[in-house]
């Protein structure tokens, strides 16, 4: 009776995990042209061969990369910067975090309007410089959103990431500061050298898992690249949405096979955040 | 002396650099709410030519159904959160005080969804729901949100469960207090911080999902993201800003209950409700 508890306790747990893995198995078959309502029942490879050789899904592919690795990429440096002037500041409690976690909690959809009234050429931007006199005219301010170099999607996605980088690293980072990284400082080491050597390494593991995170989430996220994105190249799941709604039903494979590409680089992150995982616990071990 | 006007001088850069990361969070947010009551504001104009109530008028006159959804949509999350506190309880209390076959596995797998594109996992699951009835319906839309919310409750209500252990609970229990009795008097006071704040965590994570809820939903089920989406859409900054002003605040009276718990609980931050 009492090994029958904790399976008991995970009923509900498990049948919400059945339903998910169900949704992404579902994508699999369905990427295969296995469709049985629409009479598609022949697996085959030919959905990925085409979305693999047609130069608008090729160009969606290389553009969510693009804005996931540069986005996360510098949200992850900036982050790790910020954290360190806070930590060096005294500041990693109190105040001034309450106001970096807010970020967090606004929605994407939001997070575009905010971008769109400060960086669209009749933002707030362009007006400060117009007033201040550098630029001359509302088009002389360069166009960043809907903008085929997607600027406007990683300032937004930017906005609210280094903020969650901060989150994530911030209080190892406070924690090995006050410990090692004093002790560096008082066997001689500079305080720079102290960051460098000491403190960064130490807080390389949580960094890397705040960079998978935050690059995957970008990467299979829909509401930004859709309300700031360029009509030409479309990230990944604006593309595979409107496959996916497309009038005619045969159009669904193509978008289940986008969809199952997006979740082939995701599973590749796991396993690196997996294993991430499991080298600190042997390192806490140790 | 020479070090020590170096040391100054950096710590001048670095306060100007933090006055510029805080001043970039606070501003945008501060836009919306002078947008939200801008009348005219064409370029090149740094501050609106005249205000006007439009905005307000749209949320709060009774006309635009804003504030019949916005009700809607706090208690659909509601809801989602209230199940996500009690399957999240149930999780981590198996995941902490039970090893049993497959706990790896499970351990890992209440993760997935948070790494898992969103988009991948609705599209599928919309064929699938489509098939039990679950689709264009409040259930469909409930059960979507709480996959989504569920990783962030297990992890907070498992945080919390292996901090206070069942020591008190078996004492209870020894004492000859009946599982019920347990159950009101020791278990859920002790947990009470964490059933908080995973609740205002999953009541966060629905109340902002925008395409989640428009392919289950498929239009039928308006939230208040939904709504606000065509506006932000249709270049009216004015009432664009009005629905985010809204939206912000919801977000954030649910965010200040969700730290004011947390701060009374634990000593240290809590930068593992994310991962």
């Amino acid at each position: 009776m009492r090994k029958a508890v904790p399976y008991i306790l995970l009923l509900p747990v498990m049948l919400l995990t059945l339903i998910f893995i169900g949704g992404i198995v579902n994508v699999i078959i369905q990427s295969l042209g296995i469709i049985p309502s629409l009479g598609l029942y022949k697996p085959t490879l030919s959905y990925y061969q085409e979305v693999l050789s047609r130069p608008d899904f090729l160009s969606s592919i290389a553009f969510s990369l693009y804005i996931s690795f540069v986005s996360s990429l510098l949200a992850a440096i900036l982050g790790v910067l910020v954290c360190a002037l806070l930590v060096g500041n005294g500041l990693a409690k109190g105040k001034i975090m309450q106001i970096t976690k807010i970020p967090i909690v606004i929605p994407h959809t939001v997070v575009a309007l905010l971008i769109i009234n400060i960086f669209s050429q009749s933002g707030l931007l362009p007006r400060l410089l117009y007033a201040l006199g550098l630029i001359s005219a509302q088009e002389s301010f360069p166009s960043l959103l809907f903008a085929p170099n997607g600027i406007g999607i990683i300032l937004a996605y930017l906005w609210k990431e280094i903020p969650f980088v901060v989150f994530f690293v911030i209080s190892i980072m406070a924690n090995i500061s006050t410990t090692l990284g004093e002790a560096a400082q008082n066997l001689g080491a500079s305080p720079g050298q102290s960051f460098r050597y000491v403190i960064l390494p130490l807080c390389m593991p949580a960094v890397k898992n705040a960079f998978l995170i935050i690059f995957a989430f970008s990467l299979g996220a829909y509401d930004l690249p859709f309300l700031l994105g360029a009509t030409a190249p479309k990230a990944l799941p604006v593309q595979a949405f409107i496959e996916y709604t497309h009038p005619d039903l045969l159009h669904r494979p193509y978008a289940m096979a986008l969809n199952s590409i997006m979740f082939f680089i995701s599973l590749i992150i796991v396993v690196f955040y997996y294993r991430l995982l499991q080298g600190n616990l042997k390192k806490i071990e140790r | 002396m020479k070090r020590t006007m170096h040391i100054d001088r950096l710590g001048i850069i670095s306060k100007i650099l933090l006055i510029g990361f805080i001043f970039s969070i606070l501003s945008p947010l501060v836009v919306i709410v002078v947008w939200s009551l801008a009348g005219r504001w064409a370029w090149p104009h740094l501050l609106p030519e005249n205000f006007s109530l439009r905005g307000m008028q749209e949320l709060f006159g009774g006309y635009s159904g804003a504030m019949e959804t916005l009700f809607f949509s706090i208690g659909l999350s509601l809801v989602v959160a209230l199940l996500a506190v009690i399957i999240g309880t149930m999780t981590a209390r198996a995941l902490v005080f039970y090893d049993f076959y497959g706990k790896r596995v499970i351990d890992l797998s209440t993760f997935l969804p948070i790494i898992i594109p969103g988009t991948v996992f609705a599209m599928g699951i919309n064929v699938i729901f489509i098939e039990m009835g679950l689709s264009d319906s409040v259930a469909g839309v409930i059960v979507a949100h709480l996959i989504c919310s569920l990783p962030y409750a297990i992890k907070i209500m498992t945080d919390i469960t292996q901090a206070f252990g069942r020591k008190l609970e078996e004492q209870a229990a020894v004492l000859g207090a009946s599982f019920r009795q347990t159950m009101a008097f020791i278990t859920l006071p002790s947990l009470l911080p964490g059933l908080i704040a995973s609740g205002c965590m999953a009541y966060i994570v629905s109340f902002s999902q925008y395409f989640l809820t428009l392919i289950i939903g498929g239009g039928t089920v308006m939230t208040f993201s939904v709504k606000m989406v065509p506006y932000l859409q249709s270049g009216d900054r004015t009432l664009a800003s009005a629905y985010s002003l809204v939206f912000v605040c919801s977000t954030l009276l649910v965010f200040i209950i969700f730290e004011k718990t947390i701060k009374k609980f634990y000593r240290d931050e809590s930068r593992y409700y994310f991962a």
